[in-house]
C-alpha cells in the first residue's frame, strides 16, 4: 500500500467523484493530484483561482489512482514520488520529472525495538516494510548506509495498514513506517531509530508529464507550475491561512499540519533548477534508485533514458 | 525586588545624565500602547490586567495607553511609547516609518477552546438583505468599516473583494465609522449596506446580543476547520508586539520572556480574550496584501532610482537602450537614404531634362512632362505649351501613310496600354511649320493599381535621313532609269555595279558585269583610268564589242567619285551607243564626196584630190595630167529611152572607165554626162594617149540598156601639169574643159590636148 494512499484514505469521499470528472476540452494538461502535504501547493492554486484554464487537475485518493490513469493515457501527468515514477516510467509510460515538490526530511522512520540501539544492531532481526512504496526505498538505502548486506536481514515485506497488528503481536524487531504509523508505534513502545532526514536529499516527490505531452503542450505543463510555485509560496509564508485550509482539504488539525509540513522541505524555485539539473539531484538518485529497485527484483529493468528529468519548464521567476 | 528597583533607578539617573539618553532608559514606567480596535473603555478594561502582569514580571511599572491610529502615530512620532501591539497592517505602516527591533511574539486569540494566531476578515450585511449574497453583489454598494489601516476590518477583505472583481476604492462608497462596533450598528440600522470587521468581533459582541448573528448574513464564509470564527477572507497572522529601539534590550528582554510565559488561564489572558504570545509569526502575506492593494505603506510606487532602475531593469533597458539605437540608427540611415534618394532624383531628372533626346511623359494620351530637347525639337520655349496637349496636335493632318494622325495615335497608345512596346516613324509640324521626322517610341511604364499606365515617349530626329532616303531613291531611280549605261567600279576599275541600260546596250547580264572591266578603248585599256584619276575625268569614243560579239560605237565618260576627304573612292562611268550615229555620220560624208549614181568622186572630191595630187607631183617632179570627158549624143538617149536608161548608160560607162584606168588615177563625175580624170606619174606622152585611146574605145562599144543597144561617143580634153607657170586648180581644168570643147569641135569621139591642135 502506498504512503499517500494510506493519508488519503480518510478523505472526503466526495473528492473522488470531482476528481473523474476532469474534462479533455482544448487538450489541457489532465494532472493526476492526490492529497499529500508536498502537492497542497496545487490545491491551494487550485482555490485561490491561480490554475488557469490550460491545467485540470484529476484528484485521486492515492499514488495508485495516479499511476493507473497515467499507464493507460488517461491524465497526462502527476504528481509522484520518485520511485513510483520510475515504476511507471520502466511499465512502457515514458516520462519526464519537471518539478520536485517535497523532499522528505523525517517523514519516513523506522521505528525499533528498545533494545536495538544502533544500526549494526539490525543485523539478524526481522524488518517489517511494505517494499512497493516508499518506505521500501528507506529500508533499502538505511541497510546500505549501514553497510548491511540484504541477507544478514529477515525483510517482511507487510502492508501498511498491517503493520500495527504485527508489531503487537511481536513478529518484527523494526518497522520501515511514514506518519501516522509510526507515532502509533511510538505510542506501542517503539523508538525512532532512525528517519528520512538522515538520507538527505533522497526520499523526492516530483511533478511528472508524460513524454509525450511535454513534447506538445510544453505551455500548459509551464502553467502548472506556475500555478505550483504560487501555492507553494502562500503554503510557506502564509501559513496563518494555509494550515487552516489544508487541514479542512484533510480533515485533519492544523496542529497536524503544521507538523506534517515539518517533516518535509519544499524546495522553492532555485533549489528546483538545481535538483532538475542535468546530472543534478534527481538525475543521480534516480539512476541509484531504479538500479536499487532492479536489483530487489521490483522493477524489471534499470532507467534508458539520458535524461529524467528537465528543468526546462519552471518559470524564470515566482510572480 | 526593592533592592533592584533602587538600582535601576540609580543607573536610569546616571543615563539621564548623559546627551542623548533614551527616555525608556530613564523613565520610570514602561508605556505599552495598544491599538484602539474597540471603543477606549472595551480596551482599557480588557487590557490592563495584562499590563499589570508585564508590571508584576518586569518590576517596571507598565502604563497602558489605548491609542487610534492617529494617537499612536503621534506617540510614536516622540517616542512617548516603548512596546505597541497593534495590527500587522498598522505595524507595516510603523516599521516603514521608522525603525523597530522586529516583531517580539505574535498574539494568540483564543475562542472558547480555540485558539489561533490568525485573523481574518468578515464581509457581511444584514440578514433581511436578499440582494446581496456573493462578493460580486457587492459592487456599487455602500460599506462601513472601521478604517483603511485595519487590517481585518478592511484590507482583507479589499483583496478578496478585489480577486472577486470588485474594486472597493472604485466601486463602493466606503463609510469610515473608526470602530468595529459602529461598524455592526451603521449595517443593522441600514446605514451601510455591507460590514468589514475582523474576525472575532462578531462573536465577542454575540456574547452581549444573542439575535445578533440571526440578524446578519456573513458572505463569501470560509470553512476552515480548527479556524474558531466566520471568515470571509484568508487567513493573516494576528496582531505582532514590537518594541521600540530606544527600549533598553534588557528590558525587551524580559518583557519577551513575559509575554511568552502567559498561560491561557492567567487572568490577563482571560480578560483580553487572549491565550497568549507566540514566536513572530512570518509577516510577509500582510506585505504582499499591502503591495497588491497599494496601501500605505506601499501606496506610493516606490522612486526608483536610477542606478536601482538600472540594477534592477538592466537586461530591459539595454534592450531598449539597443532597440532606440537601431531605431535612430535606422532613421538616420532612412534619412540619409531619402536625401540620397532625393539628390538621386535630381540628378536623373536634371539628366532627363538635359538628355539631348527628347523624352516626354504620357498620360491618357496628353503630355504630363517633357525635357528640353522635346521642346527644342518642337520649337517650344515653355513646358507649357506641350503639356495637357496630345500628340496629334503637334502633327500634320495626316501622316504619310496617308493614316489620320489622330486615329493612328489612338491605335498606337491602345496597344501600349495592352503592354507593348511600339515603335513608329512619325511626322511632326514644328511651330513655325516645317515639318520634321522622328522615330518615336512608347513604352508603358505601369504603376501597381494603376488602370492609366504612364507612357514614357522618346524620339529620335530622323528629318536629315528621310530627306536622304529621298535623296537617294531619286538617285536610285535616275541610275535604274537611265537611257545612258552607267557603271560603278572600284579603284581597280572593277565594275561593282551596272544599270539596267548597260545590260542593254553591253548584252552581258548584271552578274557577269559586276566583278570584271567595263569596255575600255582598244589602245588606252586601263590608261583611262589614271587619266580620268589626273583629270577629274575621261572621255572618249571608241569601238567595242557586245557580249554577242557584234562591234559598236559607244562614247563614255568616266568619272572619279570622291569620298568625305575628297580622294577618290570610285570611277562612275556613262556610256552611250552611238553605232548608229557613226553610220550617219559616214553616209553624210559620202553623200558630200561621191556621186549617188555612180559612186565616183563629185566635184568637192576631185577638186580636193586634184590639190593633193598636184601638190604631190610638184615635190616628185612627176607629172600628171587632168582628163575632161563628156559624153556625146546622150540627150537623144536620155530622151528616147528615159532617165532610168539614161542613169544605167551613164552607169556602165563610167565603170567601164575606171576599169581602163590605173589604181593611183581619180575618176569623178561632174555632173550629168561629165566626167574628170587625174592621171598621175606619167612618164611619157604615150602612155596617156594609149590610155586616152582606151578610154574612147570603152565609151563606143555599145551598151545594152532597157533591152536595146544603144551606142554612144566621147570627146576628151587634157591638159598636162606642172607647166611654165604656177596653176592652181581651177586653172587646170578650165584648160582640160577647153581642150575637150576643142575635140567635139573638130567632130567628137576623138581626144584634143590644151595648147595643141592636134587630136
Amino acid at each position: 500500500m502506498h504512503r499517500r494512499r494510506f493519508l488519503g484514505a480518510s478523505l472526503a469521499a466526495g473528492f473522488a467523484a470531482l476528481g473523474l470528472s476532469g474534462c479533455d476540452a482544448g487538450r489541457p494538461l489532465r494532472f493526476g493530484i492526490h492529497p499529500w502535504i508536498g502537492y497542497e501547493p496545487l490545491y491551494l492554486a487550485e482555490e485561490f483561482g491561480w490554475l488557469p484554464s490550460s491545467v485540470t487537475l484529476q484528484k485521486g485518493q492515492s499514488a495508485l489512482d495516479s499511476m493507473e490513469l497515467l499507464s493507460s493515457g488517461a491524465i497526462d501527468g502527476a504528481a509522484l514520488t520518485l520511485d513510483e515514477a520510475i515504476r511507471v516510467h520502466v511499465d512502457g509510460t515514458e516520462l519526464l520529472v519537471v518539478g520536485v515538490t517535497n523532499v522528505s526530511v523525517g517523514a519516513d522512520v523506522l521505528v525499533v525495538k528498545k533494545d536495538i540501539e544502533t544500526l549494526d544492531a539490525l543485523r539478524g532481526r526481522r524488518i517489517g516494510a511494505e517494499m512497493s512504496s516508499v518506505s521500501g526505498i528507506l529500508l533499502l538505502n538505511l541497510l546500505a548506509t549501514a553497510g548491511i548486506e540484504r541477507g544478514e536481514v529477515t525483510i517482511v515485506d507487510l502492508p501498511m495498514d498491517e503493520h500495527v497488528a504485527a508489531w503487537k503481536q511481536g513478529d518484527l524487531d523494526a518497522v520501515a513506517c511514514y506518519e501516522p504509523t509510526a507515532s502509533a508505534m511510538v505510542g506501542l513502545g517503539g523508538v525512532r531509530l532512525f528517519d528520512s532526514s538522515q538520507l538527505p536529499e533522497t526520499i523526492f516527490d516530483v511533478l511528472v508529464v508524460t513524454r509525450k505531452f511535454a513534447a506538445l503542450g510544453q505551455g500548459s505543463v509551464r502553467d502548472l507550475l506556475e500555478a505550483h510555485f504560487a501555492g507553494l509560496r502562500h503554503l510557506v509564508r502564509n501559513q496563518a491561512d494555509s494550515i487552516y485550509r489544508v487541514a479542512t482539504r484533510q480533515g485533519t488539525s492544523p496542529a497536524a499540519v503544521r507538523s506534517a509540513l515539518a517533516s518535509v522541505m519544499l524546495p522553492d524555485l532555485a533549489s528546483n533548477q538545481r535538483y532538475l539539473a542535468e546530472n543534478g539531484r534527481i538525475e543521480r538518485v534516480a539512476r541509484d534508485l531504479s538500479r536499487m529497485l532492479e536489483r530487489e527484483g521490483l522493477i524489471p529493468r534499470a532507467l534508458e533514458v539520458d535524461r529524467f528529468c528537465d528543468s526546462e519548464f519552471l518559470p524564470r521567476s515566482v510572480a | 525586588m526593592k533592592r533592584w528597583l533602587i538600582a535601576s533607578l540609580a543607573f536610569a539617573l546616571l543615563v539621564l545624565a548623559l546627551p542623548g539618553a533614551t527616555l525608556a532608559q530613564g523613565s520610570q514606567e514602561v508605556r505599552f500602547g495598544i491599538y484602539a480596535y474597540r471603543p477606549a473603555p472595551i480596551m482599557y478594561e480588557r487590557y490592563q490586567p495584562l499590563a499589570d502582569y508585564l508590571t508584576g514580571r518586569i518590576g517596571i511599572p507598565v502604563k497602558l495607553q489605548v491609542l487610534d491610529q492617529e494617537q499612536m502615530r503621534k506617540a510614536l512620532a516622540s517616542n512617548q511609547l516603548d512596546f505597541f501591539l497593534t495590527n500587522p497592517s498598522q505595524f507595516l505602516v510603523i516599521r516603514s516609518e521608522r525603525s523597530l527591533t522586529g516583531v517580539l511574539a505574535t498574539l494568540v486569540r483564543r475562542y472558547g477552546e480555540a485558539e489561533t494566531a490568525s485573523l481574518g476578515g468578515v464581509i457581511f450585511t444584514s440578514a433581511d438583505r436578499d440582494e446581496i449574497a456573493s462578493l460580486a453583489d457587492v459592487h456599487g454598494k455602500t460599506v462601513a468599516s472601521p478604517g483603511r489601516h485595519f487590517l481585518g476590518g478592511f484590507q482583507a477583505q479589499a483583496l478578496e473583494l478585489k480577486e472577486a472583481g470588485v474594486d472597493v476604492f472604485r466601486d463602493n462608497r466606503i463609510k469610515l465609522v473608526r470602530s468595529h462596533d459602529r461598524v455592526i450598528r451603521s449595517v443593522l440600522a441600514g446605514a451601510a449596506e455591507v460590514g468589514f470587521v475582523r474576525t472575532g468581533i462578531l462573536e465577542e459582541l454575540a456574547e452581549g446580543d444573542g439575535s445578533l448573528l440571526s440578524r446578519i448574513k456573513i458572505l463569501n464564509r470560509q470553512n476552515l476547520i480548527g479556524f474558531p470564527y466566520v471568515v470571509s477572507t484568508r487567513l493573516y497572522p494576528e496582531w505582532p508586539v514590537a518594541a521600540l529601539p530606544h527600549v533598553d534590550s534588557d528590558i525587551v528582554r524580559r518583557v519577551a520572556s513575559a509575554l511568552f510565559a502567559i498561560e491561557s488561564e492567567f487572568p490577563a489572558a482571560r480578560s483580553a480574550g487572549i491565550a497568549g504570545f507566540a514566536p513572530p509569526a512570518d509577516y510577509q502575506s500582510v506585505e504582499y496584501l499591502a503591495r497588491e492593494l497599494r496601501v500605505e505603506p506601499y501606496d506610493q510606487l516606490p522612486s526608483l532610482s536610477w542606478s536601482e532602475l538600472v540594477r534592477q531593469y538592466w537586461g530591459w533597458l539595454s534592450a531598449i537602450l539597443v532597440l532606440l539605437l537601431l531605431l535612430t540608427g535606422a532613421m538616420l540611415w532612412l534619412g540619409r537614404k531619402k536625401r540620397e534618394l532625393a539628390v538621386e532624383q535630381q540628378r536623373l531628372r536634371r539628366l532627363i531634362q538635359s538628355w539631348p533626346q527628347p523624352m516626354l511623359m504620357l498620360r491618357n494620351g496628353a503630355f504630363v512632362d517633357s525635357n528640353r530637347a522635346a521642346l527644342e525639337l518642337l520649337g517650344f520655349a515653355v513646358p507649357q505649351s506641350l503639356l495637357g496637349k496630345d500628340i496629334a496636335t503637334f502633327s500634320p493632318q495626316t501622316q504619310p501613310d496617308g493614316s489620320i494622325s489622330r486615329q493612328k495615335m489612338q491605335r498606337l497608345l491602345g496597344q501600349v496600354r495592352a503592354g507593348e512596346v511600339v515603335q513608329v516613324e512619325w511626322a511632326f509640324l514644328r511651330s513655325d511649320g516645317s515639318q520634321i521626322w522622328v522615330d518615336m517610341s512608347l513604352a508603358p511604364v505601369r504603376e501597381k493599381d494603376d488602370s492609366q499606365p504612364w507612357v514614357l515617349c522618346s524620339w529620335y530626329d530622323i528629318t536629315r535621313r528621310k530627306e536622304a532616303e529621298q535623296h537617294l531613291r531619286l538617285a536610285a531611280s535616275v541610275f535604274d532609269h537611265a537611257r545612258e549605261a552607267i557603271f560603278i567600279t572600284d579603284l581597280h576599275g572593277l565594275v561593282i555595279d551596272v544599270n539596267d541600260a548597260y545590260v542593254e546596250i553591253t548584252g552581258r547580264s548584271r552578274a557577269s558585269a559586276i566583278g570584271g572591266l567595263p569596255p575600255l578603248p582598244l589602245e588606252e585599256g586601263p590608261g583611262v583610268f589614271s587619266g580620268a584619276r589626273k583629270n577629274g575625268f575621261w572621255s572618249g569614243e571608241f569601238v567595242s564589242k557586245r557580249a554577242n560579239g557584234e562591234p559598236f560605237n559607244m562614247a563614255l565618260t568616266l568619272s572619279g567619285v570622291r569620298d568625305e576627304h575628297d580622294a577618290i573612292s570610285h570611277f562612275m562611268g556613262i556610256f552611250s551607243d552611238i553605232t548608229r550615229l557613226k553610220l550617219q555620220e559616214r553616209e553624210l560624208r559620202t553623200m558630200a564626196h561621191y556621186d549617188a549614181l555612180t559612186h565616183l568622186p563629185n566635184r568637192v572630191l576631185f577638186t580636193d584630190r586634184m590639190q593633193q595630187v598636184m601638190a604631190q607631183a610638184r615635190r616628185q617632179e612627176q607629172l600628171l595630167a587632168v582628163v575632161y570627158i563628156d559624153l556625146d549624143q546622150f540627150k537623144p538617149v536620155n530622151d528616147a529611152y528615159g532617165h532610168k536608161a539614161g542613169d544605167e548608160l551613164l552607169v556602165e560607162v563610167a565603170a567601164r572607165m575606171r576599169a581602163e584606168l590605173r589604181e593611183e588615177d581619180t575618176l569623178a563625175r561632174l555632173g550629168g554626162d561629165e566626167f574628170a580624170a587625174l592621171v598621175v606619174n606619167i612618164e611619157k606622152p604615150e602612155v596617156l594617149e594609149s590610155l586616152l585611146t582606151r578610154l574612147l574605145h570603152a565609151v563606143a562599144l555599145p551598151v545594152r540598156v532597157a533591152g536595146r543597144l544603144v551606142k554612144v561617143s566621147a570627146s576628151i580634153g587634157y591638159t598636162l601639169y606642172p607647166q611654165a607657170e604656177e596653176l592652181d586648180g581651177d586653172q587646170l581644168l578650165r584648160q582640160a574643159d577647153q581642150a575637150m570643147y576643142k575635140a567635139k569641135q573638130q567632130g567628137r569621139n576623138r581626144y584634143c590636148g590644151f595648147g595643141s591642135a592636134d587630136s
